[in-house]
């Protein structure tokens, strides 16, 4: 019976292999039919997101145009210029509310108003991911991935007025229905690999030949039933069998498979102990998800709105949300630069990850658009009319800052994203119509 | 008309017996229904020997019925004719003859509640004599609950899909396995109040999903072939913390049941170990940071133990001292500067705790002053518990599911065959809820064989589980007609599906075997039997059910949970008081259940249960300590009944200001099933200040109430909601409401006055057949899946009628509805 208290060696006892992703192996698994249809057309999905807002002297580059100068918060996407495209001066109008967070978290992605109210009354928009994940559902097992570092608010910590679910996720299905952010990498593994097991080529088709069966004997289940019973049972069994049949053309769509094949990427058994190590294990993951084509369409919350964590790796103690409201003060706002700054190491490191994986004869960032930004700009005032966005990767002219008339809504750029990515869209929460110029 | 024929002479009996004294002879029937139904009628008068002589009339049919239509026409055709068309009726040629014949049975329904209640006709408007309305309404009631009898018509029942909660425990039933669902499958839609509702609960493609990768989970798990990869389990304390952090997250008493007696702190939680083997408890411990997002190394503390397969507590917890020694500071939120400890922190001992004993223990600092920026000083407890594991696996071996699945075992290859067709027709007969055959058994047997061919006996084993999970069978409650039977054909249930029904009913889950083999001997027919199980199963411990389900949703518990009161206002309002608010509120029920006591009780009960905060939070006295415990209440307390629970009176508050309104209409709708309509759309605000001053609640409401349009709803709502005005937004007693005094004063349409809580409870007293018939319909939405209708009423009515003869018991009302039509048979669905 031995009490520790440092930390153990239970990571390596756990994890094996950590964060080292064997990525070549994979690339094998690409079936060669995807591979062909490859085109210019950007084909994915993936939004990066910061909370607590940007300084936004920091964060703006000097001048406008292609060419423009990196500005010092943009330093670490250096490597990336080339592929990025930064928009100033959109705005979220609809985001105006008694609360800073709870109204402008999310409209981030939906460009509607929230309902302020701490019950279970919900309403604000359907989300953009959402809508891309809707009209490229059929073709991946997952429709998305909605991945988070910060776990979902308890009680009392949230905004005032404005229920936890309004920042605890930046993803709505629907008007009332938010979608739950994944943040224990262990959930996300068995997501995307079937339940945390380690399968080798062998185990998978055991998997797979178990998992027809059990279809084929449910649905010659319901079909007995359903002759045994009344009309409008018989509707209800309808229903069940059509999921049933949905799913079988889902796996049927995904190449036969309902789960992927992790190859040397060892089951994380839970959250690990450092922040750098967990984000980086939640985008190694978000990247996995789409080279293995499990979905196309991600989000990734690098912190939860509100959230007051501190980051001791860049010399700041304080916590971040309470930081934010830096009053002024020269020192807490340098403080808050060097968090912004760390942040986008994390988005370049996705760049990387995404970059390092072939796809046909490009890479997967190629084909694969990813929105970075926060829900509102200068943090001491949550102010939404002057956002932080970034575009880079698939479909975007990189080496640009665009700067867009004031309070064109954030909307007009999402709008043109979803045309891009083929959704048949002509409006999407407050557009006045799709932003022109910032796609290919 | 083969329904009738088909029932059993006791049931029929059963169904019969409270109704004669009502139907006042069977002379009225005899000339208003086909033979059959009179030749039944006549058999159940001479299996009972009841006295109702044909041709005995209380109320002569022709004569009741005639001067019926006279009062109609003297005291509502006034509005209620084709020009006016008040409420959307009218009276004009209205045929008597139509509830005795089941024919539009809302409006008379209808008819019914609103003349016996008084609403009917208005205030102003000229009223019948009292006896002349008593006539009526017996006469009314009687030709209904009549029709109902000769008639009986169990409403629709559509085929209903297991919740999310009952999936649980069918679950934990059929493989003695504790797993949490929650995370797994999506929450259920709700409607009339719960979110049992067969209409409701449908089937979509990402809840199959969920299913097929939960049932694979389950399975695996269940059957434990081989250990799953080590993982963490975390179970996150509950803590308050607010932007302005107020919360104060520790207190120096014992946290849990399953913690020590001399523990102060931390916390416990369920854990199940799928396996024998070695896991490792972790506690992290605050520092004086607020950022609950901060878990810092240095402040975990870890121990490894051996654990057997199945559920357990653990927990991690302090020895408690007979002085708080740690030094605190506890500061509002200040950005600007840091609060240090004055003292040198010294050692706490820190408890390892499995199954409410300690394993071992440690010391720890008793603060922790990390380098990072701090907000205030808390004293030390714990934010989280880590369970990792499983690791140094032995074999396979033993667990409570393994033992529960494998009946047998092979001891050869070629008797693998039938060892695994004696576990899965086991199996499926349970999960299926009813007998199975080797037909039923096939498909899954095929399932079974594809298996065992890939991975052995145990794979294949797990293969038919995991088919036996995502069965429509087992998601379906699935009732069957008899054979040629016509659509519209009334018919008893089956022996299994009547069990099914009660099992979901009492436990939310599977009939056990007991119950099964009861209904496949045909013995859940005799009243004795079914009498008995229903006593049986309340007594078991599955039981607890009804109070999570059924009380957590009629009395709003769950709602608790998300309820905001003010920090600001409130700040004695923390997770402690709100935990302690709802379990007072499911130890009361669950005793009213164990106890077979008056439902009359939920208004005016003397006792109720308490522990130290709560009891703290009332005022009352005499109460030490964390545990619950049954308090007798002192007249004078200011509390007693479900009214006078906080937890009521917190949900139908607003967060920062009580609102009479709300609890005048959760009265109306929860204790009276008189829901009133919802506000017309453009009801202008209260207006809170005239010519300077602030008007008190009554007054702003009383203004509003100036319109007689809004008078007709509030003059019903308000006196409700006013009486209870002595206590706050949290359920404290207070003596005013701000700077404004309190008048407790209220008046009822009728003119009567009455006064706080105990004048609310007599009023309520007074109209205990109308609550017993309101809790009865709350209870049978429940039990039945589905919302009530018109035709549900008579049986309402006399369950209601037998639970007053029986000095009001709930077990009375229970085992009512089990034997009422809608609960214990079934119309054939139309085409």
């Amino acid at each position: 019976m031995s009490i520790c208290r440092k930390p153990l060696a239970r990571r390596t006892v756990l994890r094996g292999l950590g964060t080292a992703v064997a990525l070549p192996l994979l690339e094998a698994m690409l079936p060669t039919a995807r591979a062909a249809e490859t085109s210019a057309r950007p084909k994915r999905l993936q939004v990066f997101y910061t909370p607590n807002g940007m300084i936004m002297q920091s964060w703006r580059p000097a001048a406008a145009g292609a060419g423009f100068p990196l500005s010092p918060t943009l330093a670490p996407l250096a490597p990336f210029k080339q592929r990025l495209t930064v928009i100033s001066g959109l705005a979220h109008s609809k985001a105006v509310g008694p609360g800073g967070h709870g109204s402008t978290c999310p409209a981030f992605l939906t460009g509607a108003t929230a309902r302020p109210t701490e019950g279970a009354d919900l309403l604000c928009g359907p989300s953009m991911d959402q809508v891309v994940a809707a009209h490229l559902a059929q073709a991946t097992p997952l429709a998305s991935l909605e991945l988070g570092i910060d776990p979902p608010s308890l009680l009392g910590s949230c905004d005032i007025n404005y229920s936890c679910t309004y920042t605890n996720t930046l993803s709505w299905r629907s008007p009332t229905v938010a979608v739950p952010v994944t943040v224990n990498p262990r959930d996300v593994f068995e997501r995307l690999f079937g339940d945390g097991q380690r399968l080798d080529e062998q185990g998978r088709a055991l998997q797979a030949r178990r998992r027809r069966s059990i279809l084929d004997f449910v649905r010659e289940d319901a079909s007995q039933l359903a002759a045994r019973v009344g009309t409008e049972d018989r509707r209800k069994l309808d229903q069940y069998l059509e999921s049933v049949r949905d799913i079988e053309r889902r796996i049927q769509a995904a190449g036969g498979r309902s789960s992927a094949d992790a190859g040397d990427f060892a089951p994380p058994a839970g959250i690990p102990d450092s922040f750098d190590e967990h984000a980086g294990l939640m985008i190694d993951l978000s990247v996995l998800a789409m080279q293995a084509d499990m979905t196309r369409v991600g989000t990734f919350m690098l912190g939860r709105e509100l959230s007051n964590r501190s980051y001791p790796e860049v010399g700041v103690a304080d916590a971040h949300h309470m930081l934010s409201h830096h009053g002024g003060d020269p020192e807490k706002i340098a403080r808050l630069v060097r968090i912004n700054t760390l942040h986008m190491t994390y988005l370049a490191r996705l760049l990387e990850r995404l970059s390092t994986v072939r796809e046909g004869e490009g890479t997967l960032l190629d084909s694969t658009m990813v929105l970075g930004g926060c829900a509102f700009g200068e943090p001491n005032d949550h102010d939404a009319l002057d956002l932080p966005i970034l575009l880079a990767g698939g479909g975007v002219p990189g080496d640009r800052h665009l700067v867009v008339p004031k309070l064109t809504p954030m909307a007009n750029l999402m709008l043109a994203m979803m045309q891009a990515l083929g959704v048949e869209a002509q409006s999407f929460g407050d557009s006045t119509g799709p932003l022109s110029g910032v796609m290919a | 008309m083969q329904t009738l024929a088909t029932l059993s002479r006791h049931r029929m009996g059963m169904l019969l017996a409270p109704f004669l004294s009502m139907v006042g002879g069977s002379g009225r029937l005899q000339r208003h229904r086909a033979g059959v139904s009179r030749a039944a009628v006549v058999v159940a008068a001479c299996l009972l020997s009841a006295p109702a002589a044909a041709g005995d009339t209380t109320s002569p049919h022709s004569g009741a019925a005639h001067d019926s239509l006279q009062l109609i026409d003297s005291y509502c055709t006034g509005c209620h004719d084709d020009e006016y068309l008040s409420g959307g009726l009218s009276f004009t040629g209205i045929d008597t003859t139509e509830p005795g014949e089941g024919r539009n049975l809302d409006t008379w329904e209808r008819i019914l509640r609103m003349t016996r209640g008084g609403q009917m006709p208005p205030r102003d408007s000229e009223q019948p004599a009292t006896d002349q309305r008593g006539k009526f309404t017996a006469w009314l009631e009687g030709s209904l609950d009549a029709h109902a009898v000769a008639h009986p018509d169990p409403g629709r029942a559509t085929l209903r899909r297991l919740n999310r909660g009952e999936y649980a425990n069918a679950v934990r039933d059929l493989l003695a396995l504790e797993v949490d669902v929650r995370d797994l499958l999506p929450a259920d839609d709700s409607g009339y109040g719960f979110d049992n509702i067969a209409d409701l609960l449908a089937v979509s493609t990402t809840l199959m999903d969920r299913y097929l990768t939960v049932a694979g989970r389950i399975s695996r798990l269940a059957v434990g072939r081989t250990p799953p990869d080590p993982r963490v389990t975390s179970y996150v304390v509950p803590k308050d913390g607010s932007i302005m952090n107020q919360g104060i997250p520790s207190w120096d008493e014992r946290a849990s049941d399953a913690l020590p007696l001399d523990s102060r702190g931390g916390a416990a939680f369920a854990f199940y170990a799928p396996h024998d083997a070695t896991y490792e408890i972790s506690g992290w411990l605050n520092a004086n940071t607020n950022n609950e997002v901060d878990r810092l190394p240095e402040n975990r503390v870890s121990l490894r133990v051996r654990l057997d397969a199945g559920p357990h507590s653990i927990g991690v917890t302090f020895r408690r001292q007979l002085r708080l020694d740690e030094s605190v500071q506890v500061h509002r939120n200040d950005i600007d500067y840091v609060p240090m400890p004055t003292r040198v922190a010294e050692p706490l001992q820190l408890l390892f705790v499995v199954d409410g004993r300690s394993v071992g223990e440690t010391d720890v600092p008793s603060y922790h002053m990390s380098p990072r920026y701090s907000q205030a000083n808390w004293p030390r407890d714990v934010l989280q518990i880590d369970v990792a594991g499983p690791y140094a696996v032995e074999d396979a071996g033993d667990t409570p599911s393994r033992r529960n699945i494998f009946a047998c075992r092979p001891k050869s290859a070629g008797a693998e065959t039938a060892c695994a067709r004696r576990i899965i027709s086991t199996l499926a007969r349970r999960a299926w809820r009813r007998p199975v055959a080797a037909a039923d058994v096939a498909p899954l047997m095929r399932v079974y064989e594809l298996a065992r061919r890939d991975g052995g006996f145990e794979a294949g084993i797990e293969a038919a589980i995991e088919a036996l999970l995502v069965s429509p069978q087992f998601l379906f409650l699935v009732e069957q007609s008899p054979p040629g039977a016509k659509p519209g054909a009334v018919h008893a249930l089956r022996g299994e599906e009547l069990a099914s029904r009660l099992a979901l009913f009492l436990w939310s889950s599977l009939p056990d075997d007991e119950l099964l083999a009861l209904a496949a001997q045909g013995r859940l027919d005799e009243p004795q039997v079914l009498a008995s199980q229903v006593a049986r199963m309340l007594a078991d411990a599955r039981a607890q059910a009804l109070t999570d389900n059924f009380a957590g949703q009629w009395l709003y518990l769950r709602n608790l949970e998300h309820h905001r009161p003010d920090v600001f206002l409130y700040p004695q309002f923390n997770s402690r008081l709100r935990s302690a608010m709802r379990r007072e509120t499911e130890l009361f029920f669950a005793s009213m259940v164990r106890e077979n006591r008056s439902v009359l009780e939920f208004i005016d009960a003397d006792y109720t249960f308490l522990n130290e905060p709560l009891a703290e939070h009332y005022g009352i006295d005499g109460v030490k300590g964390p545990a619950f415990r049954r308090v007798q209440l002192q007249p004078g307390s200011g509390r007693g009944g479900l009214l006078g629970q906080a937890s009521i009176l917190t949900v139908t508050s607003y967060g920062n200001h009580t609102s009479v309104v709300k609890r005048g209409q959760w009265i109306l709708a929860n204790l009276l099933a008189a829901p009133p309509p919802p506000p017309p759309p453009d009801v202008p605000a209260l207006k809170a200040r005239i010519d300077g001053r602030t008007l008190s609640a009554r007054e702003q409401l009383e203004l509003h109430r100036a319109d007689a349009a809004c008078a007709s709803c509030h003059d019903k709502i308000d006196p409700l909601g006013y009486a209870l005005e002595g206590y706050d937004a949290i359920g404290a007693m207070r003596s005013s409401d701000g700077d404004q005094p309190l008048d407790l004063t209220a008046t009822l349409a009728d003119g009567t006055q009455f006064q706080g809580l105990a004048g609310l409870q007599q009023v309520l007293l007074d109209r205990r057949d109308e609550f017993t018939r309101a809790f009865t319909e709350r209870l049978m939405t429940y039990a039945l899946g589905r919302g009530l209708t018109a035709a549900d009423m008579p049986a309402v009515r006399a369950i209601a009628r037998a639970a007053a003869a029986d000095g009001y018991r709930i077990q009375g009302v229970i085992l009512g509805i089990v034997n009422s039509v809608p609960f214990s048979m079934r119309k054939v669905p139309g085409t």
